[in-house]
């Protein structure tokens, strides 16, 4: 197992970011899922070493999360959420010496640099300072730095915030290549649910610091059958028998009504529904539930 | 085929398991210093009193050569402990120290609190003391070549100059000496500027605090002096107070009339407080409540 934890608890004062959770991920590319506040980034710090748990224990990469921070940070990549780079620096001095940080020779440390800031699409500018550096660069070189060292593991927290589509697009490929075709472990936290489709095969939903979800983003979307239908006729009676049968129905702006399957329903009992209260079903398609149903179920909101 | 159509490439090196981790730290803040505006003129004139004082304890070597330069620097040109204390307590060298550690200190932290780059050496394998060692090291490196390098030099140039033991031989414990104050001053201003740097993330108001609180530590020192004539405000004074256990450390009479313990424990005092302060303000996560 890449992580392994077990029952965290950890306050910031009175206020719990984290309760009881416990995960076993070892999947390559691994979704952190939460509304602000959920503990994501509570959970990343804890796992990186820099916040000890108040209760629970851990073990990352095999490594003990109490005792064991600096081999954890050794083989283990971090890209932090918020802007932050070495002043006066150009990126490949930035790179090579955040690489020689972790343990790399000097001279490897410095042709790595320049091998990673080619990967991630800034060649052209890498002797330029890294404060007169745009947005989207400094994301790319966020990234950079995180993989300099070749990490078995590396913790992504909000990789695409901030980004036009364009940038935003070419981080996540850099993501997917990075997880998907090598044998390097991803966890990304992100609030934008289709960079987590996109990118991640499991998902870990976290809500108010309590973990509400986690599993293969397909068995967890196959959990609830979702069905898009059109009807005509008195709806009233038709969704209160829905309901009853515990489905989720929600109404779209253009008169389509989404009805969630509770497991072990067929969808034959909607038919017979329509039936039974006289209305006319004019369409009726089996459709995907996108992870944001998935999300909004998890954390209790429409 | 470019890397980047190759796709991400692993590295196949050895991590090193390295004695000082924080030297990396070292050696780019001290290229940054250089890279400063200025900086290289103002550290070239801060080695001029040390050319002085060398040429000094040529000229005492060869006084018969050069009786016309010094027929009222006599008492000057006496080579013992008093020489060497001049050199590295008199005002002048204790404010090119200040203008030094503003150049090679005040960003040394409050730059990483600005660019939130704190989490970016603790997720790597460093522990907060290798931060602190790699930050402190750029400082030390600046005032040793001031300090510490001068001083040996000095004591190794007598001894050539004169061609015998005989000075050593006088004053043994004097190398010990300079070693020692060497280490005092240049650990006291680290402490006094790491602790200053972590305060801000502004650069320029860290530089301000750190030449404001030493000058006017002297002002007000000097302005109780001369209204109550004691010579305990002179613990007020950064500068007197380092001038204290320079003295003490020379086996100097001491400028002030306390007992140089009482300084040395004001600066002790100051280390402790900005040891204390700078645990708390530097952490990997900034926690905002």
């Amino acid at each position: 197992m890449s992580i392994e934890v077990k029952d965290i608890h950890f306050s910031y004062g009175k206020v719990k970011a984290l309760e009881g959770v416990s995960l076993d991920l070892s999947h390559g590319a691994i979704g952190l899922l939460g509304p602000n506040g959920a503990g994501k980034s509570t959970l990343i710090r804890i796992l990186l070493g820099f916040l000890s748990p108040d209760r629970g224990e851990g073990r990352v990469l095999g490594y003990d999360i109490k005792n064991e921070q600096s081999l954890i940070r050794r083989y283990v990549g971090y890209m932090p959420e918020d802007d932050c780079f070495i002043p006066g620096l150009d990126a490949v001095s930035f790179t090579s010496y955040l690489g020689e940080l972790s343990g790399m020779p000097r001279q490897e440390a410095m042709k790595r640099a320049h091998e990673v800031l080619f990967y991630v699409g800034l060649e052209e500018s890498r002797y330029r300072r890294v404060e007169t550096y745009s947005g989207g660069m400094k994301q790319r070189l966020k990234l950079a730095q995180a993989i300099v060292h070749d990490p078995k593991l590396i913790f992504l927290d909000e990789p695409t915030s901030g980004l036009d589509p364009q940038g935003r697009k070419e981080i996540l490929e850099l993501i997917l290549d990075i997880s998907s075709k090598k044998d390097i472990q991803v966890l990304i936290s992100s609030h934008i649910l289709p960079d987590i489709e996109l990118t991640c095969s499991y998902v870990v939903i976290l809500d108010k610091g309590i973990l509400v979800a986690q599993g293969d983003i397909s068995e967890l979307k196959e959990i609830r059958d979702l069905y898009e239908i059109k009807v005509k006729g008195e709806t009233e009676g038709f969704l209160h028998r829905l309901r009853d049968i515990d489905c989720r129905v929600e109404e779209t702006e253009d008169g389509i009504l989404k009805v969630y399957m509770p497991p072990g329903h067929n969808r034959q009992e909607i038919f017979r529904i329509a039936a039974e209260e006289k209305i006319q079903l004019r369409h009726f398609v089996k459709s995907q539930t996108s992870l944001e149903d998935l999300f909004a179920k998890a954390v209790g909101v429409d | 085929m470019t890397i980047k159509e190759k796709g991400y490439a692993h590295w196949d090196g050895e991590f090193l398991d390295k004695k000082f981790p924080w030297w990396p730290i070292t050696r780019y803040g001290i290229k940054l210093t250089f890279k400063k505006k200025f900086f290289k003129f103002i550290f070239a004139m801060s080695l001029f009193p040390a050319v002085v004082f060398l040429a000094g304890i040529y000229v005492s070597e060869r006084l018969e050569d050069f009786q016309f330069m010094v027929r009222d620097s006599m008492s000057f040109l006496q080579i013992n402990p008093h020489y060497f204390m001049t050199y590295l307590t008199n005002n002048f060298m204790l404010f090119t120290m200040v203008i030094i550690v503003i150049f090679c200190g005040s960003g040394l932290i409050s730059d990483d609190l600005k660019h939130n780059s704190l989490q970016l050496y603790f997720s790597r394998p460093l522990k907060k003391k290798d931060y602190f060692l790699g930050k402190t090291t750029v400082i030390v490196f600046f005032l040793f070549i001031i300090t510490l390098i001068p001083g040996l030099v000095f004591f190794i140039m007598k001894l050539i100059f004169s061609g015998s033991l005989k000075f050593f031989i006088s004053y043994p414990w004097l190398p010990l000496s300079i070693i020692g104050y060497s280490f005092i001053v240049t650990g006291f201003f680290s402490f006094y500027t790491l602790f200053l740097s972590s305060l801000s993330k502004n650069r320029r108001y860290v530089a301000i605090l750190i030449f404001g609180i030493y000058i006017f530590s002297d002002i007000f020192f000097k302005i109780f002096y001369d209204n109550f004539r004691s010579s305990y405000f002179s613990l007020l004074s950064l500068r007197a107070n380092i001038q204290q256990v320079g003295a003490y450390i020379f086996s100097q009479n001491p400028s002030y009339n306390i007992p140089w313990i009482f300084s040395f424990l004001v600066l002790l005092c100051i280390c402790v407080l900005a040891g204390f302060v700078l645990k708390n303000r530097v952490k990997g996560v900034e926690i905002v409540k």
